[in-house]
């Protein structure tokens, strides 16, 4: 029983509606079979708007005090979240504050899958001295906890954003090579491959055309672990007052030792700031697992990769 | 086996010279050092003991001599030299601190377990009932939850509510009791996120193999489902978490370095962090190095110990 629609579609007229057709409806399944993940993606959205149009929902300049406010104000219609000991608006100081996790977090993602799925492919694909080379560096950077590592890339360069995006990949990165390396050294001996291979296919073609496609999957689980766990490294190492700029509106940057010794007068300056840290983190953690269980279901729940 | 172990043990060192450079060269490539945190911290630099300092520290020395001196020092008397700042012997300082951050590392990885275990096999065992969501929503919410924001949390409140203070100032074994409640406090925190990263892992290994053929035998023979978990599943689905410990190993020591700052427990990681603020340097690398010797030698214990328990498995 063919339609008429069915049989264009298969000739690849109208491909454009029929690809949108499929993509929503691909999104009705994932909202009706994943809840926590939806919600988790909503939850997302919403932080990426809210940090986005940070300046337009009712927020000051986060790092100006306010002159009309008192120090420590408890949170009213005035200022939602309270203000702090220099008279900032808490409420403005979150929303601006989402700003360089989040930036982090994507940015770190995007280095660190970039540059495991490069050395994955040499290492596993060309091998010898290449894969020995590439694994020695992976165990000198997996010897060092990242946090130190961290630590030594603030003080020898500096602590900008893109420095902390760098090191936290640097500290990534060889994770997600072990992860790869295994999968483009099975692909390495499939069939196709070697079908490839006999018909004269070069190197080259055969990593990018028949190898790299194959570790889509594994490339988006690895990125959904990396966001939440880059995110709180960043937090980790800024609440030490090591990471980001010292005044930078962050999450983790207000609730580190600046603003420590106020905590106990105002319970505003704690639970916001790191309220919405734990809720970023949580969401992305839902979507992932989420999203791990569409692509495979036999990675479920594992929680390793 | 014994050839693994062997070529492994040689790869130690190798691995540690590299590291060794890397955090030499990071570290001299620092703006400003101990001499400039010294001769200028009123805000007044003073060229004349700037000179001084620098001589007295031999940091006007060739770099490479001076790599050469350290490393000499380390390898021939296990000699981590003299702090920057204070001119004190870096091995005496380590020798007291290297066994606190030791103690919360030990406590825990035993609290991770004693956490991850019970609560993935409960997971799996009941998997699809209410009591697994409950377990696995908190799984997921131990690795979310900023493990510093907890602890800024339990300092604070019951100190606020109820005026006791959950964290005590620093005491040695003198007062066993509270040493040990100071050092337990931040070793659970940092478990909670390995906890949720184990339970998560036990589960699906459980799950796996739950479906598997030798457990539908032991049940069609009538075994009690009791037995037939503790003795047919349980057993096999622990070996997935000896691929995991390693790494379990070096979260737990940077976890340790936040605790230590929020708790003021005078382990490596407030001893790095103080470093920082005054370029030394030299406290640094011998953190560093003794992390990843640390981490070495038990990823090691790790992977022989797996040999050990899974019979497959042949180096």
């Amino acid at each position: 029983m063919t339609t008429a629609e069915e049989v264009a579609g298969s000739l690849g007229l109208e491909a454009r509606p029929n690809a949108a057709r499929r993509a929503l409806t691909a999104l009705f399944r994932f909202v009706r079979t994943q809840p926590l993940g939806t919600v988790g993606a909503i939850i997302i959205i919403v932080m990426i708007v809210c940090s986005v149009f940070a300046g337009q929902l009712n927020t000051v300049d986060p790092k100006t005090s306010i002159r009309e406010a008192s120090a420590l104000d408890a949170p009213s219609g005035d200022h939602f979240f309270g203000t702090d000991r220099s008279r900032r608006d808490v409420w403005s100081r979150v929303l601006y504050g989402g700003r360089p996790t989040l930036t982090i977090g994507f940015g770190a993602v995007a280095v660190t899958i970039a540059a495991a799925v490069i050395l994955a492919l040499a290492a596993g694909f060309l091998g010898g001295l290449v894969d020995i080379i590439i694994s020695r560096l992976i165990e000198i950077i997996i010897a060092v906890p990242g946090i130190l590592w961290l630590l030594m890339f603030t003080t020898a360069i500096d602590r900008s954003v893109q420095t902390l995006v760098f090191s936290i990949a640097f500290t990534f990165t060889p994770i997600a090579i072990r992860l790869f390396r295994g999968n483009v050294i099975q692909e390495r001996s499939v069939t196709y491959v070697e079908a490839a291979r006999v018909i004269g296919a070069s190197g080259g073609r055969i990593m990018f055309r028949h190898i790299l496609p194959n570790l889509a999957p594994l490339v988006i689980v690895a990125a959904s672990i990396t966001i939440p766990a880059a995110m709180l490294t960043e937090a980790g190492i800024t609440f030490l007052g090591l990471g980001l700029e010292p005044g930078t509106p962050s999450w983790a940057q207000d609730l580190g030792p600046s603003n420590r010794p106020f905590f106990r007068l105002a319970w505003w300056l704690v639970i916001f700031p790191g309220a919405a840290l734990a809720l970023a983190v949580l969401a992305f953690n839902f979507f992932g697992d989420s999203v791990r269980d569409v692509l495979d279901p036999r990675l479920r729940g594992s929680g390793l990769i | 086996m014994q050839a693994y172990i062997i070529r492994r043990l040689l790869l130690v060192p190798f691995t540690l010279v590299l590291i060794s450079i890397i955090v030499f060269i990071f570290m001299r490539a620092v703006p400003g050092d101990a001499a400039d945190v010294r001769c200028g911290a009123a805000g007044n630099f003073d060229q004349q003991c700037f000179d001084v300092v620098r001589e007295e520290l031999g940091l006007n020395e060739n770099k490479v001599n001076q790599y050469f001196k350290w490393l000499g020092d380390i390898v021939l008397r296990g000699d981590f030299g003299y702090s920057l700042s204070q001119r004190a012997h870096i091995n005496e300082e380590l020798g007291k601190r290297i066994w606190n951050t030791a103690q919360i590392g030990l406590l825990s990885i035993a609290f991770t377990l004693l956490i991850g275990i019970p609560v993935g096999a409960v997971s799996a065992v009941r998997s699809g009932t209410m009591s697994d969501y409950v377990l696995r929503f908190l799984a997921v919410m131990g690795l979310s939850v900023p493990n510093f924001w907890i602890a800024t949390l339990v300092v604070i409140f019951p100190a606020v509510w109820w005026g006791t203070r959950v964290a005590p100032d620093w005491v040695g074994w003198e007062e066993p009791l509270t040493h040990l409640q100071i050092l337990a406090i931040p070793a659970f925190i940092i478990a909670l996120a390995g906890g949720g990263t184990i339970a998560r892992i036990v589960r699906s290994s459980m799950l796996e193999v739950l479906r598997s053929d030798q457990v539908r035998t032991a049940r069609a023979k009538g075994l009690r489902e009791s037995v037939v978990v503790s003795r047919h599943v349980f057993r096999p689905s622990m070996i997935a978490l000896f691929t995991i410990i390693g790494l379990q190993f070096s979260l737990v020591l940077g976890g340790s370095v936040i605790m230590e700052s929020i708790f003021n427990i005078p382990g490596m990681g407030l001893w790095v962090i103080s470093a920082v603020g005054e370029r030394d340097f030299m406290i640094i690398q011998a953190v560093v190095v003794v992390f990843a010797t640390w981490f070495l030698l038990i990823t090691l214990l790790v992977d022989v110990a797996y040999a050990w328990v899974d019979p497959r498995i042949r180096y």
